[in-house]
């Protein structure tokens, strides 16, 4: 009540303070003139009566100055007086305020925006009630397990075997009846290419089918209408109904809450929409983006019918493709449900499916799944730590700047200081002052930083992304983060202004004077500012160091002969929906689509592929040769081959040279016989020293009867397959229309015009067909081999621009600290110079001094650097973490920056008039 | 002439408080009423009354208004808020109960001890 009151009139104060201040003023000649009045009355002259009321009175400016403090202005007055006065000091050094400014808001900004993204990649959370529940369930399978086939992502487990997330539908149904130990175990299957039509418009989706159970146990209601329930999930093929993303209401339906009812198709299955989602949940699979339809896993028919020879999915107890998660139980602790679910694991193999006789059981694991399948966090783990230590020096760099610049600069103002306080001023005034001054360098900095960390949020994402990719991760600017960058820079900025200031003010006020800052010799005081230097210049080493081996291994990548001619082609992907195209028609619809596509004008050549190169795409095939003794080394390295699966046309319109044999002929797709085409390296693996043209091979198992032969009839030229990275496997090329399926395949073709001209036409041409099938992923050759050098890019570009911004503060710091050096030591130059020293004697000083602070922290940078080399070997190419041309270029350069930065107060050393320096106090 | 007294620390408030209990004062007014109570016995240096009066409104426990003085000129009167005459209570309270504590044990005898 009473602050309230209190507050109030203070806000009147500082509001009205010019009507208050006259007040007050009419007020004080009020009471003077009424005393006066009185004594006037009661006989003393008027001019005495006016002196007396005012002796008696008081000192009228210090009852003012006490009016003011009684109402809490003294602080505000004072803090008003140190802004103006800081304000002025900052305008006047315009050079310092904006160096220190732009090291700020670089550091800032930079790790504000690298420090967010680390987050939402690798620490951020599914958007769901207590995602730190949630248990992803995997399986790490060793040798010979019975998991003969999965669809899904699998990767090496860490103690060796391999660890899937995926399960059969019927050990799904087993597990979730038999587990206690868990909540209801719920079920996923991720990122799902369809083609959807909605209002007529047809357009590639990413669909993720759920249990009946997931919006229950995920704790996830819709923004509007219904989630998905039990009910919907039932039968196989039942169910049609779907929740959308928000991304997708936004997109197709404009935000109209007459979305839901709708019905749409996804694959030519009619479906109703019955739900939005809430923004931040994005499903199962992962925090960073969402699938954009959502439906029960019952319609998996809808998508994806058969898969191989076992029968409907969600029958099949052969292939192991859905993704199971559940709550962990309050109470029961990890280790004793995951005892618990191995146990009813292996029961339900043994009950659904039949164990061959040295097949092993797979071993059940609970993960973490609090930030679903985390593929992001597991794929970028590496490069973003490696950008986090990068970002992390920029910060120490600034911070070391900042330091050095405020250290400088207190040490120059200590006269002032030692003026301020003989005049009067208490040491807290002073400190206050100061501290005044660095909260508004680092006030704009901080505000330069937010404004450039809030640009870099949407940037740096896209960087990441390949470009014919729709924006599919949000990076959401992260408060948190900037707040704890901001506080860093600003504590040091703060600490090393502070500090001097500290002991300016204790400095005995004579001797400060009398010195004046400006002792002919050498003090032990400079340490500290260089020591910083040092440090800057070894920090600064390392990151120019770090910069080259990313930009060389990025000039490595793009100097690869790929091979092929990779200019002039357009790709694009077509999907026929399998339960409308299922073998042989989709082959059928190939043939068509790429008949068609030959006669589109300014069409070169058209072929078609399952792999695509350069795309980080492999297809492996089991080879073997016909009449090869049988090795029984178990599938992996080492054995086997790579396969596409062409257009008869492929190689002459990729312009891969046949070298041996000859190319396929359009009769070819009509003949009985299959054949094949190999490359130099599968011919030098398996044909060492021989002829392989007219030689046979087959991919089936030797189990197989009837196994299907294929004749190889040429050799083509060796090309790069999945990445730029890798030497060129074996590979092998097959005809798509002697293949008993292919599904969807990547078109190719070979066009003068630019994409932006042909794709119409194109697009025109397969609506021809099939009005309802879009064209996918839209992009050159070019931009596809970049797009798999595209995080060597974005590290190349980041490393590089850290590196520049990193010499660039250094080159400040050298400069900054010798010039106050020469500027403190005028007095000792005078004195040199009139003793007979030439100029270039002096220049040479300075210069030594520059180059001695440069070589310390080029030498401990380089040692440092080759240690975290090994960090980065795995993301190098064509060069060792030790590159000596790195090496010598990072030294090279450092040492040419710090003599550049010395250079300007080596000159202006060298031109000290002697008189003058010796005048000058 | 009766002695004067130097004001004891933190009493101006409540004199001022108390005055302008009595009705609306200007800050001459008020400096008249304490003396006139006080029977000319109390010494205020005129000019630090005025700190103590910006204080009080300053807490919200006086309010000032201008209006017109006897001799029709401008002038700021004082007067008691609700806030302030709770406050003059409980001071008053206070000071009684103080007043009363001290009193009594200045009063006592050595053989009460």
């Amino acid at each position: 009540m009473n602050l309230l009151a209190r507050l109030r009139s203070w806000l009147k104060w500082v509001v009205k303070r010019q009507r208050l201040e006259s007040d007050l003023e009419a007020e004080v000649r009020f009471h003077l003139d009424s005393y006066a009045g009185e004594l006037v009355r009661s006989g003393v002259p008027a001019a005495e009566a006016v002196r007396r009321a005012r002796i008696e009175f008081g000192g009228i400016e210090s009852h003012k100055d006490a009016i003011r403090a009684s109402v809490g202005l003294r602080w505000w007055d004072d803090l008003w007086g140190d802004l103006q006065y800081g304000a002025r000091i900052l305008w006047k050094s315009p050079g310092f305020t904006s160096i220190a400014v732009v090291s700020l808001a670089l550091a800032i900004g930079a790790n504000t925006s690298i420090f967010s993204l680390a987050n939402q990649l690798l620490y951020a959370q599914l958007g769901v009630p207590h995602p730190e529940q949630l248990r992803l369930l995997t399986i790490i399978a060793s040798e010979h397990s019975v998991v003969h086939s999965s669809w899904g992502s699998v990767s090496p487990a860490a103690g060796g075997g391999t660890r899937f997330a995926s399960f059969t539908y019927p050990i799904y149904q087993q597990l979730r009846k038999e587990s206690h130990v868990l909540d209801d175990i719920f079920a996923f299957k991720e990122n799902i290419q369809a083609n959807a039509t909605i209002d007529g418009a047809a357009q590639a989706v990413r669909l993720e089918l759920v249990s009946g159970n997931l919006y229950e146990q995920m704790g996830v209601r819709p923004v509007l209408g219904r989630p998905i329930l039990p009910s919907d999930d039932q039968a196989p093929g039942t169910g049609a109904v779907a929740t959308i993303s928000e991304g997708l209401w936004e997109r197709a339906f404009g935000k109209s809450p007459d979305a839901v009812g709708k019905v749409i198709t996804v694959n030519m299955t009619p479906v109703t929409v019955i739900g939005v989602n809430p923004r931040a949940f994005t499903g199962a699979m992962s925090v960073q983006s969402s699938a954009d339809i959502f439906m029960p896993l019952s319609m998996i028919p809808v998508v994806k019918g058969e898969l191989g020879t076992s029968g409907p999915l969600l029958s099949s107890s052969e292939i192991w493709w859905v993704q199971l998660m559940a709550r962990q139980k309050p109470g029961v602790p990890v280790e004793q449900a995951r005892a618990a679910l191995n146990v009813a694991f292996s029961a339900a193999i043994h009950a659904t499916m039949t164990v061959a006789k040295n097949d092993t059981i797979p071993r059940l694991d609970l993960e973490d799944g609090s930030r679903g399948l985390n593929f992001y966090g597991k794929h970028f783990a590496r490069p973003v730590y490696v950008l986090l230590a990068v970002v992390g020096f920029v910060l120490l760099i600034a911070c070391a700047n900042i330091a050095n610049l405020m250290l400088a600069r207190s040490s120059a103002r200590q006269r002032e200081m030692s003026v301020r306080l003989a005049l009067g001023a208490g040491r807290g005034r002073i400190m206050r002052q100061v501290l005044t001054e660095s909260l508004m360098l680092a006030a704009i900095g901080g505000a330069v930083g937010l404004f450039l960390g809030y640009l870099s949020r949407t940037a740096l994402p896209k960087l990441l992304l390949n470009a014919w990719e729709r924006e599919g991760m949000k990076v959401p600017f992260d408060w948190k983060v900037f707040s704890f960058t901001a506080g860093v820079t600003l504590a040091t900025g703060v600490l090393f202004g502070i500090a001097p200031a500290w002991n300016a003010t204790r400095a005995e006020i004579g001797t400060a004077i009398k010195d004046g800052g400006k002792a002919s010799t050498k003090k032990r005081k400079g340490w500290s500012g260089r020591t910083l230097v040092a440090f800057q210049v070894a920090l600064s080493t390392m990151l120019v160091f770090g910069a080259s081996l990313f930009v060389r291994t990025l000039i490595n990548l793009d100097a690869v002969d790929v091979g092929f001619r990779a200019d002039n082609l357009v790709l694009f992907d077509l999907n026929p929906p399998n339960k409308q195209y299922p073998a042989p028609k989709d082959i059928a619809l190939h043939a068509r689509v790429e008949q068609a596509l030959r006669d589109v004008p300014g069409v070169e050549g058209v072929t078609l592929t399952d792999i695509p190169l350069l795309a980080n795409s492999v297809s492996e095939s089991d080879f073997s040769v016909e009449g090869a003794p049988k090795t029984n080394e178990p599938h992996g390295e080492g054995s086997g081959a790579m396969q596409s699966t062409v257009g008869q046309d492929y190689l002459s319109v990729m312009g891969i040279p046949i070298v041996a044999g000859r190319n396929f002929r359009a009769q070819d797709v009509e003949a009985p016989q299959r054949f094949s085409i190999v490359n130099q390296a599968l011919a030098r693996k398996y044909f060492p020293k021989q002829n392989p043209i007219g030689r046979r091979f087959t991919m089936d198992d030797s189990n197989t009867k009837n196994r299907s032969w294929l004749e190889i009839v040429g050799v083509a030229a060796d090309t790069r397959y999945a990445n730029l990275q890798q030497e060129t496997p074996p590979l092998h090329f097959d005809l798509y229309r002697q293949s008993k399926d292919i599904g969807g395949a990547t078109y190719v073709v070979r066009t003068r015009l630019k994409p932006d001209a042909i794709v119409p036409s194109l697009r025109a041409v397969v609506q021809d067909i099939d009005r309802d099938l879009p064209l996918l992923g839209v992009r050159t050759q070019r931009q596809q081999i970049n797009g798999t050098i595209s995080q060597e890019r974005v590290f190349a570009s980041l490393t590089a621009t850290f590196g520049i911004l990193a010499l660039a503060l250094a080159c400040v710091g050298i400069y900054g600290i010798m010039a106050y050096a020469v500027s403190q030591r005028t007095n000792e130059i005078g004195i040199r110079l009139a003793l007979g020293a030439e100029r270039g004697q002096v220049q040479g000083m300075v210069l030594k001094e520059a180059g001695r602070l440069a070589a310390v922290g080029v030498v401990v940078g380089i040692a440092v650097a080759l240690g975290l080399g090994q960090l980065v070997k795995s993301m190098l190419y064509g060069l060792r973490p030790s590159d000596p041309a790195s090496l010598v270029g990072a030294a090279v350069v450092l040492l040419g920056v710090a003599l550049l930065a010395g250079w300007v107060p080596a000159m202006r050393a060298s031109r000290v008039e002697p008189m003058e320096a010796l005048r000058h106090e | 002439v009766g002695k004067q007294i130097d004001l004891l620390q933190g009493t101006l408030d409540m004199l001022i408080l108390k005055a302008v209990s009595l009705g609306p004062l200007h800050g001459y007014g008020v400096l008249l009423r304490i003396q006139q109570i006080s029977g000319e016995q109390l010494q205020i240096q005129q000019g630090s009354l005025y700190p103590a009066l910006y204080r009080l409104e300053h807490q919200g426990w006086i309010t000032g208004e201008w209006g017109e003085s006897d001799n029709n000129r401008k002038a700021k009167f004082y007067s008691l808020t609700a806030a302030g005459k709770r406050q003059f209570q409980s001071e008053t309270e206070k000071w009684n109960h103080m007043a009363s504590v001290i009193a009594g044990i200045l009063r006592s005898s050595p053989e009460e001890i």
